[in-house]
Protein backbone atom coordinates (compact mmCIF):
# COMPACT_ATOMS: atom_id res chain seq x y z
CA UNK A 1 0.00 0.00 0.00
CA UNK A 2 2.74 2.46 0.94
CA UNK A 3 4.51 1.65 -2.27
CA UNK A 4 1.45 2.48 -4.31
CA UNK A 5 1.01 5.78 -2.52
CA UNK A 6 4.54 6.81 -3.42
CA UNK A 7 3.69 6.53 -7.06
CA UNK A 8 2.68 9.47 -9.12
CA UNK A 9 0.01 8.92 -11.72
CA UNK A 10 2.37 10.19 -14.39
CA UNK A 11 6.02 10.96 -14.06
CA UNK A 12 8.51 12.25 -16.64
CA UNK A 13 12.20 12.18 -15.77
CA UNK A 14 14.98 13.89 -17.69
CA UNK A 15 13.08 13.63 -20.97
CA UNK A 16 14.69 14.87 -24.19
CA UNK A 17 13.37 15.06 -27.71
CA UNK A 18 14.82 16.39 -30.94
CA UNK A 19 13.15 16.70 -34.31
CA UNK A 20 14.60 16.78 -37.80
CA UNK A 21 13.74 19.95 -39.65
CA UNK A 22 14.20 19.95 -43.39
CA UNK A 23 16.07 23.10 -44.36
CA UNK A 24 16.94 23.55 -48.04
CA UNK A 25 16.56 19.81 -48.54
CA UNK A 26 18.93 18.78 -45.75
CA UNK A 27 17.84 17.43 -42.41
CA UNK A 28 18.89 19.46 -39.42
CA UNK A 29 18.53 18.06 -35.93
CA UNK A 30 16.92 20.51 -33.52
CA UNK A 31 16.48 19.92 -29.82
CA UNK A 32 12.93 20.74 -28.67
CA UNK A 33 12.81 19.33 -25.13
CA UNK A 34 15.74 18.53 -22.87
CA UNK A 35 16.06 17.44 -19.26
CA UNK A 36 12.34 17.88 -18.78
CA UNK A 37 10.72 16.68 -15.52
CA UNK A 38 7.05 16.43 -14.59
CA UNK A 39 5.11 14.74 -11.78
CA UNK A 40 1.36 14.53 -11.69
CA UNK A 41 -0.90 13.01 -9.04
CA UNK A 42 -4.07 11.10 -9.77
CA UNK A 43 -7.01 13.40 -10.40
CA UNK A 44 -4.78 16.44 -10.73
CA UNK A 45 -5.34 19.13 -13.32
CA UNK A 46 -2.34 20.91 -14.76
CA UNK A 47 -2.17 23.56 -17.45
CA UNK A 48 0.81 24.00 -19.74
CA UNK A 49 1.38 27.33 -21.44
CA UNK A 50 4.17 28.22 -23.81
CA UNK A 51 4.94 30.22 -26.90
CA UNK A 52 3.97 28.89 -30.28
CA UNK A 53 6.60 26.41 -31.38
CA UNK A 54 7.93 25.87 -27.84
CA UNK A 55 7.13 22.14 -28.05
CA UNK A 56 3.81 21.70 -26.23
CA UNK A 57 2.37 19.36 -28.84
CA UNK A 58 5.67 17.52 -29.06
CA UNK A 59 5.61 17.03 -25.28
CA UNK A 60 2.14 15.52 -24.98
CA UNK A 61 2.64 13.26 -27.98
CA UNK A 62 5.43 11.60 -26.01
CA UNK A 63 3.03 10.78 -23.18
CA UNK A 64 0.69 8.61 -25.27
CA UNK A 65 3.66 7.52 -27.34
CA UNK A 66 2.53 8.82 -30.70
CA UNK A 67 6.16 9.96 -30.87
CA UNK A 68 9.22 8.38 -29.35
CA UNK A 69 11.40 10.17 -26.79
CA UNK A 70 15.15 10.31 -27.38
CA UNK A 71 16.18 9.81 -23.75
CA UNK A 72 14.70 9.86 -20.27
CA UNK A 73 11.76 7.92 -18.91
CA UNK A 74 7.99 8.33 -18.70
CA UNK A 75 6.11 6.32 -16.10
CA UNK A 76 2.40 5.62 -15.82
CA UNK A 77 1.47 4.40 -12.32
CA UNK A 78 5.14 3.64 -11.76
CA UNK A 79 5.60 1.57 -14.92
CA UNK A 80 7.80 2.66 -17.79
CA UNK A 81 5.42 3.26 -20.68
CA UNK A 82 7.86 1.40 -22.92
CA UNK A 83 6.88 -1.77 -21.08
CA UNK A 84 3.21 -1.31 -21.90
CA UNK A 85 1.54 -2.36 -25.14
CA UNK A 86 1.19 0.97 -27.02
CA UNK A 87 -2.48 0.30 -27.82
CA UNK A 88 -3.27 -0.33 -24.12
CA UNK A 89 -1.34 2.79 -23.12
CA UNK A 90 -3.38 4.87 -25.56
CA UNK A 91 -6.62 3.48 -24.25
CA UNK A 92 -5.65 4.66 -20.77
CA UNK A 93 -4.32 8.03 -21.95
CA UNK A 94 -6.85 9.76 -24.16
CA UNK A 95 -5.89 12.68 -26.36
CA UNK A 96 -7.79 15.55 -27.92
CA UNK A 97 -5.90 17.10 -30.81
CA UNK A 98 -5.38 20.76 -31.60
CA UNK A 99 -7.42 20.39 -34.80
CA UNK A 100 -10.39 18.03 -34.50
CA UNK A 101 -10.39 15.03 -36.85
CA UNK A 102 -13.67 13.12 -37.18
CA UNK A 103 -13.95 9.75 -38.90
CA UNK A 104 -16.20 9.02 -41.86
CA UNK A 105 -19.79 8.25 -40.96
CA UNK A 106 -22.23 9.49 -38.38
CA UNK A 107 -21.51 11.05 -35.00
CA UNK A 108 -22.82 7.84 -33.46
CA UNK A 109 -20.25 5.86 -35.45
CA UNK A 110 -17.49 8.10 -34.19
CA UNK A 111 -18.54 7.68 -30.57
CA UNK A 112 -18.95 3.93 -30.96
CA UNK A 113 -15.38 3.48 -32.18
CA UNK A 114 -13.75 3.01 -28.79
CA UNK A 115 -16.64 0.94 -27.46
CA UNK A 116 -16.33 -1.48 -30.39
CA UNK A 117 -12.58 -1.58 -30.00
CA UNK A 118 -12.36 -2.00 -26.25
CA UNK A 119 -15.78 -3.12 -25.15
CA UNK A 120 -17.25 -1.57 -22.02
CA UNK A 121 -20.75 -0.59 -21.07
CA UNK A 122 -20.71 3.05 -22.14
CA UNK A 123 -24.07 4.19 -23.49
CA UNK A 124 -23.68 6.48 -26.47
CA UNK A 125 -26.66 8.64 -25.49
CA UNK A 126 -25.21 9.27 -22.02
CA UNK A 127 -21.80 9.98 -23.47
CA UNK A 128 -23.11 12.48 -25.99
CA UNK A 129 -25.19 14.20 -23.30
CA UNK A 130 -22.10 14.48 -21.08
CA UNK A 131 -20.16 16.00 -23.96
CA UNK A 132 -22.91 18.46 -24.78
CA UNK A 133 -23.78 16.94 -28.15
CA UNK A 134 -27.50 17.43 -28.93
CA UNK A 135 -29.32 14.14 -29.46
CA UNK A 136 -30.53 15.15 -32.93
CA UNK A 137 -26.91 15.34 -34.12
CA UNK A 138 -26.18 11.71 -33.28
CA UNK A 139 -27.16 10.40 -36.68
CA UNK A 140 -25.77 13.35 -38.64
CA UNK A 141 -22.71 12.99 -40.85
CA UNK A 142 -19.75 13.95 -38.64
CA UNK A 143 -17.88 15.53 -41.55
CA UNK A 144 -20.48 18.29 -41.86
CA UNK A 145 -20.38 19.50 -38.26
CA UNK A 146 -18.98 22.86 -37.20
CA UNK A 147 -15.48 22.85 -35.73
CA UNK A 148 -16.83 23.31 -32.20
CA UNK A 149 -19.23 20.41 -32.65
CA UNK A 150 -16.44 18.26 -34.09
CA UNK A 151 -14.28 19.07 -31.07
CA UNK A 152 -17.08 17.85 -28.77
CA UNK A 153 -17.29 14.65 -30.82
CA UNK A 154 -13.54 14.18 -30.40
CA UNK A 155 -13.78 14.74 -26.66
CA UNK A 156 -16.67 12.28 -26.34
CA UNK A 157 -14.87 9.77 -28.56
CA UNK A 158 -11.83 9.92 -26.28
CA UNK A 159 -14.02 9.53 -23.18
CA UNK A 160 -15.69 6.41 -24.60
CA UNK A 161 -12.41 4.60 -23.89
CA UNK A 162 -12.80 5.48 -20.19
CA UNK A 163 -9.26 6.90 -19.97
CA UNK A 164 -7.41 7.63 -16.72
CA UNK A 165 -5.61 10.61 -18.19
CA UNK A 166 -6.79 13.11 -20.75
CA UNK A 167 -4.27 15.07 -22.85
CA UNK A 168 -5.84 18.23 -24.23
CA UNK A 169 -3.92 20.05 -26.94
CA UNK A 170 -5.49 23.51 -27.09
CA UNK A 171 -8.95 21.96 -27.43
CA UNK A 172 -10.64 25.34 -27.77
CA UNK A 173 -8.12 27.11 -30.01
CA UNK A 174 -10.42 27.13 -33.02
CA UNK A 175 -13.54 28.22 -31.11
CA UNK A 176 -15.12 31.55 -30.20
CA UNK A 177 -15.04 32.69 -26.58
CA UNK A 178 -18.52 31.45 -25.72
CA UNK A 179 -18.05 27.94 -27.18
CA UNK A 180 -14.63 27.78 -25.57
CA UNK A 181 -16.07 28.49 -22.14
CA UNK A 182 -18.77 25.87 -22.64
CA UNK A 183 -16.10 23.26 -23.43
CA UNK A 184 -14.06 24.36 -20.41
CA UNK A 185 -17.07 23.85 -18.15
CA UNK A 186 -17.77 20.51 -19.73
CA UNK A 187 -14.22 19.24 -19.27
CA UNK A 188 -13.92 20.50 -15.69
CA UNK A 189 -17.25 18.82 -14.87
CA UNK A 190 -16.03 15.53 -16.35
CA UNK A 191 -12.77 15.79 -14.48
CA UNK A 192 -14.51 15.99 -11.10
CA UNK A 193 -17.11 13.40 -11.98
CA UNK A 194 -14.64 10.80 -13.27
CA UNK A 195 -11.58 11.73 -11.21
CA UNK A 196 -9.65 12.27 -14.43
CA UNK A 197 -6.08 13.44 -14.51
CA UNK A 198 -5.90 16.22 -17.06
CA UNK A 199 -2.99 17.85 -18.88
CA UNK A 200 -4.35 20.91 -20.61
CA UNK A 201 -2.21 22.73 -23.14
CA UNK A 202 -3.24 26.27 -23.94
CA UNK A 203 -1.64 29.55 -24.87
CA UNK A 204 -4.34 31.76 -23.36
CA UNK A 205 -3.60 33.24 -19.97
CA UNK A 206 -7.28 34.07 -19.40
CA UNK A 207 -8.18 30.46 -19.98
CA UNK A 208 -5.58 29.28 -17.49
CA UNK A 209 -7.04 31.63 -14.91
CA UNK A 210 -10.55 30.38 -15.54
CA UNK A 211 -9.56 26.71 -15.40
CA UNK A 212 -7.42 26.80 -12.27
CA UNK A 213 -5.24 23.80 -11.47
CA UNK A 214 -1.44 23.75 -11.30
CA UNK A 215 0.13 26.14 -13.76
CA UNK A 216 3.24 25.25 -15.72
CA UNK A 217 4.95 26.88 -18.64
CA UNK A 218 7.17 25.28 -21.27
CA UNK A 219 10.19 27.53 -21.68
CA UNK A 220 13.77 26.82 -22.67
CA UNK A 221 12.95 23.16 -23.44
CA UNK A 222 11.71 22.50 -19.87
CA UNK A 223 8.63 22.93 -17.70
CA UNK A 224 8.67 25.68 -15.05
CA UNK A 225 6.09 26.84 -12.55
CA UNK A 226 4.11 29.68 -14.00
CA UNK A 227 3.79 32.90 -12.01
CA UNK A 228 1.42 35.49 -13.37
CA UNK B 1 11.74 -11.95 -95.07
CA UNK B 2 8.72 -10.72 -93.10
CA UNK B 3 10.96 -10.19 -90.04
CA UNK B 4 13.47 -8.10 -91.92
CA UNK B 5 10.75 -5.80 -93.26
CA UNK B 6 9.12 -5.37 -89.84
CA UNK B 7 12.44 -4.63 -88.14
CA UNK B 8 13.51 -2.21 -90.86
CA UNK B 9 10.20 -0.38 -90.43
CA UNK B 10 10.75 -0.23 -86.65
CA UNK B 11 14.26 1.16 -86.99
CA UNK B 12 12.98 3.80 -89.40
CA UNK B 13 10.21 4.82 -86.99
CA UNK B 14 12.62 5.06 -84.06
CA UNK B 15 15.06 7.25 -85.98
CA UNK B 16 12.36 9.53 -87.39
CA UNK B 17 10.55 10.00 -84.08
CA UNK B 18 13.85 10.63 -82.28
CA UNK B 19 14.83 13.23 -84.90
CA UNK B 20 11.46 14.94 -84.49
CA UNK B 21 11.52 14.79 -80.68
CA UNK B 22 14.97 16.36 -80.65
CA UNK B 23 13.28 19.78 -80.63
CA UNK B 24 11.71 18.91 -77.26
CA UNK B 25 15.11 17.76 -76.02
CA UNK B 26 14.07 14.10 -75.69
CA UNK B 27 15.50 12.81 -78.97
CA UNK B 28 18.31 10.90 -77.35
CA UNK B 29 15.95 9.39 -74.78
CA UNK B 30 13.60 8.09 -77.45
CA UNK B 31 16.48 6.69 -79.46
CA UNK B 32 17.75 4.88 -76.39
CA UNK B 33 14.32 3.57 -75.32
CA UNK B 34 13.51 2.44 -78.86
CA UNK B 35 16.82 0.64 -79.25
CA UNK B 36 16.42 -1.02 -75.87
CA UNK B 37 12.92 -2.20 -76.76
CA UNK B 38 14.11 -3.63 -80.07
CA UNK B 39 17.11 -5.43 -78.58
CA UNK B 40 15.12 -6.76 -75.62
CA UNK B 41 12.31 -8.14 -77.75
CA UNK B 42 14.78 -9.87 -80.07
CA UNK B 43 16.52 -11.40 -77.08
CA UNK B 44 13.11 -12.52 -75.77
CA UNK B 45 12.28 -14.12 -79.12
CA UNK B 46 15.58 -15.99 -79.06
CA UNK B 47 14.94 -17.14 -75.51
CA UNK B 48 11.46 -18.40 -76.42
CA UNK B 49 12.97 -20.13 -79.43
CA UNK B 50 15.45 -21.87 -77.16
CA UNK B 51 12.75 -22.65 -74.59
CA UNK B 52 10.78 -24.56 -77.23
CA UNK B 53 13.62 -27.05 -77.23
CA UNK B 54 14.17 -27.16 -73.46
CA UNK B 55 12.28 -29.00 -70.70
CA UNK B 56 9.25 -27.08 -69.31
CA UNK B 57 11.11 -26.43 -66.09
CA UNK B 58 13.08 -23.70 -67.89
CA UNK B 59 9.93 -21.84 -68.89
CA UNK B 60 8.94 -21.51 -65.27
CA UNK B 61 12.44 -20.38 -64.40
CA UNK B 62 12.15 -17.58 -66.96
CA UNK B 63 8.79 -16.55 -65.46
CA UNK B 64 10.35 -16.57 -62.00
CA UNK B 65 13.06 -14.23 -63.25
CA UNK B 66 10.40 -11.96 -64.74
CA UNK B 67 8.51 -11.92 -61.43
CA UNK B 68 11.72 -11.02 -59.61
CA UNK B 69 12.35 -8.06 -61.90
CA UNK B 70 8.68 -7.01 -61.67
CA UNK B 71 8.84 -7.23 -57.88
CA UNK B 72 11.97 -5.13 -57.83
CA UNK B 73 10.25 -2.46 -59.90
CA UNK B 74 7.30 -2.30 -57.51
CA UNK B 75 9.71 -2.29 -54.57
CA UNK B 76 11.57 0.71 -56.02
CA UNK B 77 8.24 2.46 -56.55
CA UNK B 78 7.40 1.91 -52.89
CA UNK B 79 10.51 3.89 -51.93
CA UNK B 80 12.43 0.74 -50.96
CA UNK B 81 10.37 -0.20 -47.93
CA UNK B 82 11.84 -2.41 -45.28
CA UNK B 83 11.03 -6.05 -46.30
CA UNK B 84 9.48 -4.58 -49.44
CA UNK B 85 11.45 -6.64 -51.95
CA UNK B 86 10.45 -10.17 -50.88
CA UNK B 87 6.88 -9.01 -50.25
CA UNK B 88 6.54 -7.57 -53.76
CA UNK B 89 8.25 -10.47 -55.54
CA UNK B 90 6.27 -13.16 -53.71
CA UNK B 91 2.95 -11.34 -54.03
CA UNK B 92 3.33 -10.79 -57.77
CA UNK B 93 4.62 -14.32 -58.38
CA UNK B 94 1.86 -16.03 -56.35
CA UNK B 95 -0.99 -13.99 -57.82
CA UNK B 96 0.24 -14.58 -61.38
CA UNK B 97 0.85 -18.28 -60.89
CA UNK B 98 -2.59 -18.72 -59.29
CA UNK B 99 -4.25 -17.33 -62.41
CA UNK B 100 -1.90 -19.04 -64.85
CA UNK B 101 -2.51 -22.60 -63.64
CA UNK B 102 -6.22 -22.86 -64.60
CA UNK B 103 -5.46 -22.16 -68.28
CA UNK B 104 -3.49 -25.41 -68.41
CA UNK B 105 -5.53 -27.35 -65.86
CA UNK B 106 -8.73 -26.71 -67.81
CA UNK B 107 -7.01 -27.43 -71.10
CA UNK B 108 -7.54 -23.97 -72.62
CA UNK B 109 -3.88 -24.06 -73.59
CA UNK B 110 -1.60 -27.08 -74.00
CA UNK B 111 1.23 -27.18 -71.45
CA UNK B 112 3.96 -25.87 -73.73
CA UNK B 113 6.53 -23.08 -73.52
CA UNK B 114 4.80 -21.34 -76.43
CA UNK B 115 1.76 -20.75 -74.18
CA UNK B 116 3.24 -20.65 -70.68
CA UNK B 117 5.76 -17.85 -71.21
CA UNK B 118 3.62 -15.21 -72.97
CA UNK B 119 0.53 -15.78 -70.79
CA UNK B 120 2.61 -15.74 -67.63
CA UNK B 121 4.42 -12.58 -68.66
CA UNK B 122 1.18 -10.69 -69.34
CA UNK B 123 -0.09 -11.63 -65.87
CA UNK B 124 3.18 -10.67 -64.20
CA UNK B 125 3.54 -7.37 -66.06
CA UNK B 126 0.06 -6.28 -65.17
CA UNK B 127 0.31 -7.40 -61.56
CA UNK B 128 3.43 -5.24 -61.37
CA UNK B 129 1.71 -2.17 -62.81
CA UNK B 130 -1.28 -2.42 -60.52
CA UNK B 131 0.88 -3.10 -57.44
CA UNK B 132 3.16 -0.15 -58.18
CA UNK B 133 0.21 2.20 -58.58
CA UNK B 134 -1.39 0.84 -55.43
CA UNK B 135 1.65 1.10 -53.16
CA UNK B 136 2.45 4.58 -54.42
CA UNK B 137 -1.08 5.74 -53.66
CA UNK B 138 -1.17 3.94 -50.29
CA UNK B 139 1.94 5.76 -49.18
CA UNK B 140 0.61 9.08 -50.45
CA UNK B 141 -2.64 8.56 -48.54
CA UNK B 142 -0.82 7.73 -45.30
CA UNK B 143 1.25 10.86 -45.70
CA UNK B 144 -1.68 13.15 -46.48
CA UNK B 145 -3.98 11.64 -43.88
CA UNK B 146 -1.42 11.56 -41.09
CA UNK B 147 -3.72 13.37 -38.68
CA UNK B 148 -6.54 10.92 -39.31
CA UNK B 149 -4.30 7.87 -38.97
CA UNK B 150 -2.90 9.26 -35.72
CA UNK B 151 -6.40 10.00 -34.44
CA UNK B 152 -7.13 6.28 -34.82
CA UNK B 153 -3.86 5.32 -33.15
CA UNK B 154 -4.54 7.72 -30.27
CA UNK B 155 -7.73 5.78 -29.50
CA UNK B 156 -5.74 2.57 -29.26
CA UNK B 157 -6.36 1.23 -32.76
CA UNK B 158 -3.75 -1.11 -34.19
CA UNK B 159 -1.80 0.12 -37.24
CA UNK B 160 -3.77 -2.15 -39.62
CA UNK B 161 -7.04 -0.59 -38.49
CA UNK B 162 -5.65 2.95 -38.49
CA UNK B 163 -4.38 2.49 -42.06
CA UNK B 164 -7.40 0.58 -43.41
CA UNK B 165 -9.04 3.53 -45.18
CA UNK B 166 -5.74 4.48 -46.86
CA UNK B 167 -5.15 0.89 -47.97
CA UNK B 168 -8.62 0.70 -49.48
CA UNK B 169 -8.05 3.95 -51.37
CA UNK B 170 -4.71 2.66 -52.66
CA UNK B 171 -6.27 -0.47 -54.13
CA UNK B 172 -9.31 1.32 -55.52
CA UNK B 173 -7.31 3.91 -57.39
CA UNK B 174 -4.91 1.30 -58.78
CA UNK B 175 -7.80 -0.76 -60.16
CA UNK B 176 -9.66 2.12 -61.79
CA UNK B 177 -7.67 1.98 -65.08
CA UNK B 178 -8.25 -1.78 -65.33
CA UNK B 179 -11.96 -1.40 -64.66
CA UNK B 180 -12.24 1.30 -67.32
CA UNK B 181 -10.36 -0.91 -69.76
CA UNK B 182 -12.73 -3.75 -69.03
CA UNK B 183 -15.77 -1.53 -69.68
CA UNK B 184 -14.41 -0.40 -73.03
CA UNK B 185 -13.03 -3.75 -74.14
CA UNK B 186 -13.82 -4.29 -77.79
CA UNK B 187 -15.25 -0.79 -78.26
CA UNK B 188 -12.35 1.61 -77.95
CA UNK B 189 -9.64 -0.94 -78.60
CA UNK B 190 -9.00 -4.49 -79.72
CA UNK B 191 -6.70 -5.90 -77.08
CA UNK B 192 -3.30 -7.39 -77.81
CA UNK B 193 -3.97 -11.10 -77.53
CA UNK B 194 -6.96 -10.95 -79.84
CA UNK B 195 -5.10 -8.74 -82.31
CA UNK B 196 -2.23 -11.20 -82.35
CA UNK B 197 -4.49 -14.21 -82.81
CA UNK B 198 -6.47 -12.53 -85.60
CA UNK B 199 -3.25 -11.53 -87.36
CA UNK B 200 -2.09 -15.10 -86.94
CA UNK B 201 -5.25 -16.31 -88.72
CA UNK B 202 -7.40 -17.53 -85.80
CA UNK B 203 -11.19 -17.68 -85.77
CA UNK B 204 -12.62 -14.40 -84.31
CA UNK B 205 -14.86 -16.20 -81.79
CA UNK B 206 -11.97 -18.27 -80.51
CA UNK B 207 -9.72 -15.21 -80.38
CA UNK B 208 -12.39 -13.30 -78.44
CA UNK B 209 -13.00 -16.09 -75.91
CA UNK B 210 -9.33 -16.53 -75.18
CA UNK B 211 -8.90 -12.78 -74.93
CA UNK B 212 -11.67 -12.33 -72.38
CA UNK B 213 -10.37 -15.22 -70.28
CA UNK B 214 -6.91 -13.68 -70.25
CA UNK B 215 -8.30 -10.25 -69.64
CA UNK B 216 -10.28 -11.20 -66.56
CA UNK B 217 -7.34 -13.25 -65.24
CA UNK B 218 -5.13 -10.19 -65.63
CA UNK B 219 -7.61 -8.17 -63.63
CA UNK B 220 -7.92 -10.73 -60.85
CA UNK B 221 -4.14 -11.27 -60.66
CA UNK B 222 -3.63 -7.50 -60.37
CA UNK B 223 -6.21 -7.26 -57.61
CA UNK B 224 -4.73 -10.14 -55.62
CA UNK B 225 -1.12 -9.00 -56.08
CA UNK B 226 -1.82 -5.40 -55.05
CA UNK B 227 -3.89 -6.50 -52.05
CA UNK B 228 -1.07 -8.76 -50.87
CA UNK B 229 1.60 -6.12 -51.42
CA UNK B 230 -0.32 -3.44 -49.52
CA UNK B 231 -1.44 -5.72 -46.73
CA UNK B 232 2.07 -6.95 -46.02
CA UNK B 233 3.61 -3.46 -46.43
CA UNK B 234 1.53 -1.86 -43.69
CA UNK B 235 3.99 -2.78 -40.94
CA UNK B 236 6.81 -1.05 -42.80
CA UNK B 237 5.06 2.31 -42.44
CA UNK B 238 4.85 1.99 -38.65
CA UNK B 239 7.42 1.58 -35.90
CA UNK B 240 7.39 -1.32 -33.44
CA UNK B 241 5.64 0.98 -30.97
CA UNK B 242 2.74 1.46 -33.42
CA UNK B 243 3.79 4.98 -34.42
CA UNK B 244 3.31 6.22 -37.97
CA UNK B 245 6.87 6.78 -39.20
CA UNK B 246 8.00 10.39 -39.60
CA UNK B 247 9.75 10.19 -42.95
CA UNK B 248 7.39 8.73 -45.54
CA UNK B 249 8.99 9.99 -48.74
N1 LIG C 1 7.75 16.10 -37.11
C1 LIG C 1 8.42 17.25 -37.05
N2 LIG C 1 9.39 17.51 -37.94
C2 LIG C 1 10.08 18.65 -37.89
N3 LIG C 1 9.88 19.61 -36.98
C3 LIG C 1 8.93 19.42 -36.06
C4 LIG C 1 8.14 18.24 -36.04
N4 LIG C 1 7.27 18.33 -35.03
C5 LIG C 1 7.50 19.50 -34.45
N5 LIG C 1 8.50 20.17 -35.06
C6 LIG C 1 9.03 21.48 -34.66
O1 LIG C 1 9.17 21.49 -33.27
C7 LIG C 1 8.81 22.74 -32.73
C8 LIG C 1 7.76 22.51 -31.65
O2 LIG C 1 6.56 22.12 -32.28
P1 LIG C 1 5.21 21.91 -31.49
O3 LIG C 1 4.16 21.56 -32.46
O4 LIG C 1 5.46 20.97 -30.37
O5 LIG C 1 4.96 23.37 -30.89
P2 LIG C 1 3.75 23.90 -30.02
O6 LIG C 1 4.31 24.42 -28.75
O7 LIG C 1 2.69 22.87 -29.93
O8 LIG C 1 3.24 25.13 -30.91
P3 LIG C 1 1.74 25.67 -31.14
O9 LIG C 1 1.37 26.47 -29.94
O10 LIG C 1 1.87 26.57 -32.35
O11 LIG C 1 0.86 24.51 -31.37
C9 LIG C 1 8.34 23.59 -33.88
O12 LIG C 1 9.37 24.48 -34.21
C10 LIG C 1 8.11 22.61 -35.00
O13 LIG C 1 8.43 23.19 -36.21
MG1 LIG D 1 0.80 22.65 -30.72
Amino acid sequence: MLLVMNHFHLEMKDVSKSVFRTINGTKVKTSILSGLDLRIKTGELITIMGASGSGKTTLIRLINRLSELDSGIIMLNGNDIKNLVPMELRRKIGMVFQVPVVFKGSVRNNLAFGIKLWGGNTVIETLSRDAGIPENLLDADAGQLSIGEKQRVCIARALANQPEILLLDEPTSSLDALSAQKIEKLLLGLQKERDLTIIWVTHEKEQVERIGGRRLVLRGERLEDFHA
Amino acid sequence: MLEVLAIAFTVLLIILSAAYAQRFGIGKEILLAGTRALVQILILASIILILFEMPLFWSFLVLAAMAAIAGHTTYSRSGKLENGLPVAVISIACASLLLLIPFFLMGIFPLEARYIVPTGSILIGNAMNVSSLAIDRYKGELKNKRSEVEAYLALGAKPELAAAACLKQGILSALIPSIDNMKNLGIVWIPGVMTGMLLGGADPMEAASIQIAIFTSIFVAGMIASSLVLYYSTDSFFTNAAQLKEDLD
